[in-house]
């Protein structure tokens, strides 16, 4: 140990205690800050921004489209239809996987590192570390679906072209048009994206394992797509998750309808309130024995 | 609740499924001393520190830190207080400056120029930028003192400081914990080496499976020590251990290990084995086996050792 020039800490007379606090935002600069230095944050971000051009291109390309999805039969030549496609493969695992690599990490990482006990023992409340969590952890999910909206959506009208569309109805969409749906129908995403992103936080807090926090939502993703396949379970399809991933379909029909929209909000909302409400309960009331 | 007091802890249990891990155990640390929490490993040292760290909840009992409760103040208990339990763990992909800058976040900022001046302290300058993943066990815990040091404390909880360090690094560490203690930080050092804790510590408790085996003074403590021991081997132990019986103050026992072990207060040791020598038993070797606080730490911890096979029943039952 060198010594020191000017009085350590620990000889200068400390006459009141300090009562500092870390409030929510000094915790999720922090949050951010390690999200920010690690390499799968940005390996999730370059993968939404980069991945859709290479898919563009290849459908692009085919002789053939993919007639049996949602807007393939125009995919080849049509610039929205064939974003429309890649949101509709997108929702079935894509938009879980990639919200749930940081999700389902950021309370099981402070378990695998063990460092719990070295942020708990800060001036910082559980409760806020919990809200740091989760708001970087929703923020990121917003960031990942708003970056692979716009990739895919300009790599398809830059590529395939922006020609009008036509709709599920059979109804010609112009192209201003047709642009703001293909935006909507991306935005409608986000309700069911953060719906995940809450199973993640859950299921990482609950398990404490970054492996089961990031793969668990995805193997439960394609379930609920599975088990909404099923015939005659209709009320228990409307309260699935991946449900709400469909409720674009209304958009892009004459007349439009918005029912789905605000169902899906609401069974979303559902799923993330329950989500959190059992991941804040688990972390304020653990013991934290070990990391 | 006295306000000289740090920390007051009264009958806290906690019990982890059908384990006690802490029995009813109260301890008051002053504020300003140096106190040491002494134990074998599992004998509620570290659940203790995490109770009073609120990392856990004790089934029964409270502890007031500064006269504060977690029920009553939640996280403010911590005001004023810093440490690490265990050995201090950190994010392996952030530099140790930026650990310490993102726990400075989390304490809502720290005065200009301290978080130098901590790692300075700890002599961590140099390497403040390298990732943590990099650090040897040393820097972590030099690093978990100046995570702590940042908080600029009035009560310092150090977990076993020195675990798992090489000797240079338990001989700096110890020189560190000296220095700030000496400065009139109030020290709660656990650990369950008693040389460390008789070097440093002004109050002792000493834990034994969860519950109170001694609580006082170090000096209380070496008053009730017992004769010190050693290890003999000599060219003819059968005499040696006859000769014995002309030192009555001396015990000498056989041990288990083909050597002879010797118990008693210095003078009549140093009388004993000249008396050897002068008999022409040559000695080929003469090893102190503890320091006697060791051996009392021992004893009142039911830890097996050579010598414990001369303990002093007497003794035995005082300290009871």
């Amino acid at each position: 140990m060198t010594a020191v020039q000017s009085p350590p800490v620990a000889e200068r007379e400390i006459v009141s205690l300090p009562s500092r606090r870390g409030g929510l935002g000094a915790a999720f600069r922090f949050e951010v800050r390690k999200l920010r230095t690690q390499y799968r944050g940005w390996a999730v971000l370059l993968a939404a921004l980069l991945a859709p051009i290479p898919i563009v291109v290849i459908i692009h390309g085919q002789s053939r489209p993919p007639k049996d999805t949602l807007f393939g039969r125009f995919a080849t030549d049509n610039g929205y239809a064939l974003a429309l496609l890649v949101l509709g493969f997108a929702t079935q695992w894509v938009l879980p996987l990639l919200t749930a690599i940081v999700a389902g990490d950021i309370f099981a990482s402070e378990d695998q590192h063990g460092t719990w006990k070295t942020v708990l023992t800060r001036s910082t409340s559980r409760a806020r570390i919990f809200w740091a969590k989760t708001l970087t952890a929703c923020g990121f999910a917003v960031l990942v679906l708003g970056v692979l909206a716009a990739s895919t959506i300009v790599s398809s009208l830059l590529i395939v072209g922006h020609q009008p569309l036509i709709g599920l109805s059979g109804q010609i969409i112009s192209s201003s048009t047709a642009l703001k749906l293909v935006t909507a129908s991306y935005v409608s995403a986000l309700p069911p994206t953060l719906g995940f992103t809450c199973l993640a936080i859950v299921l990482s807090v609950w398990f404490r394992n970054p492996a089961v926090g990031i793969a668990a939502p995805v193997v439960l993703g394609m379930v609920m797509v599975l088990v909404g396949g099923l015939g005659s379970i209709e009320a228990i399809r409307s309260g699935l998750l991946t449900t709400p991933f469909e409720s674009w379909h209304g958009l892009l029909t004459q007349p439009r309808f918005t029912g789905p929209l605000v169902e899906g909000l609401l069974v979303s909302g559902v799923w993330s309130l329950i989500s959190l409400s059992a991941a804040f309960a688990i972390v304020r009331r653990r013991d934290i024995t070990g990391g | 609740m006295n306000q000289a007091l740090a920390v007051d802890a009264t009958g806290v249990t906690k019990n982890f499924g059908t384990v006690r891990a802490v029995d009813d155990i109260s301890i008051q640390v002053a504020a300003g001393e140096v106190y040491g929490v002494l134990g074998p490993n599992g004998a509620g040292k570290t659940t203790f520190l995490r109770m009073l760290f609120g990392l856990i909840r004790p089934d029964a009992g409270t502890i007031r830190v500064f006269d504060k409760t977690w029920d009553q103040a939640g996280v403010g208990v911590l005001d004023g207080v810093a440490g690490f339990i265990e050995s201090p763990r950190f994010y392996p992909y952030l530099t140790g400056r930026a650990n310490l800058e993102g726990l400075a976040l989390l304490d809502g900022g720290v005065r200009p120029g301290l978080l130098e001046e901590v790692l300075e302290i700890v002599d961590l300058t140099d390497r403040a930028e390298r990732k943590v993943g990099g650090y040897s066990y040393g820097m972590r815990q030099r690093l978990g003192v100046a995570a702590s040091l940042l908080r600029e404390p009035r009560l310092l909880v150090l977990d076993e400081p020195a675990n798992g360090l090489d000797p240079a690094g338990i001989r700096d560490m110890r020189a560190l914990v000296k220095r700030l203690a000496g400065s009139g930080l109030t020290v709660l050092l656990s650990s369950h080496d008693m040389g460390e804790v008789e070097e440093i510590c002004d109050n002792v408790t000493i834990l034994n499976r969860g519950a109170v085996a001694f609580h006082g003074t170090i000096a209380q403590l070496r008053t009730m020590a017992p004769d010190p021991g050693y290890l003999l081997s000599t060219t003819s132990d059968e005499r040696a251990l006859a000769l014995s019986r002309h030192h009555p103050h001396v015990e000498v026992t056989c041990d288990p290990e083909a050597a002879l072990v010797v118990t008693g207060p210095r003078p009549e040791v140093s009388s004993y084995v000249a008396s050897l020598v002068r008999a022409d038993v040559d000695l080929l070797g003469f090893t102190a086996t503890q320091t006697p606080l060791e051996a009392l730490f021992f004893m009142l911890t039911d830890e097996s050792r050579p010598s414990a096979a001369h303990r002093s029943e007497p003794l035995e039952e005082a300290v009871r």
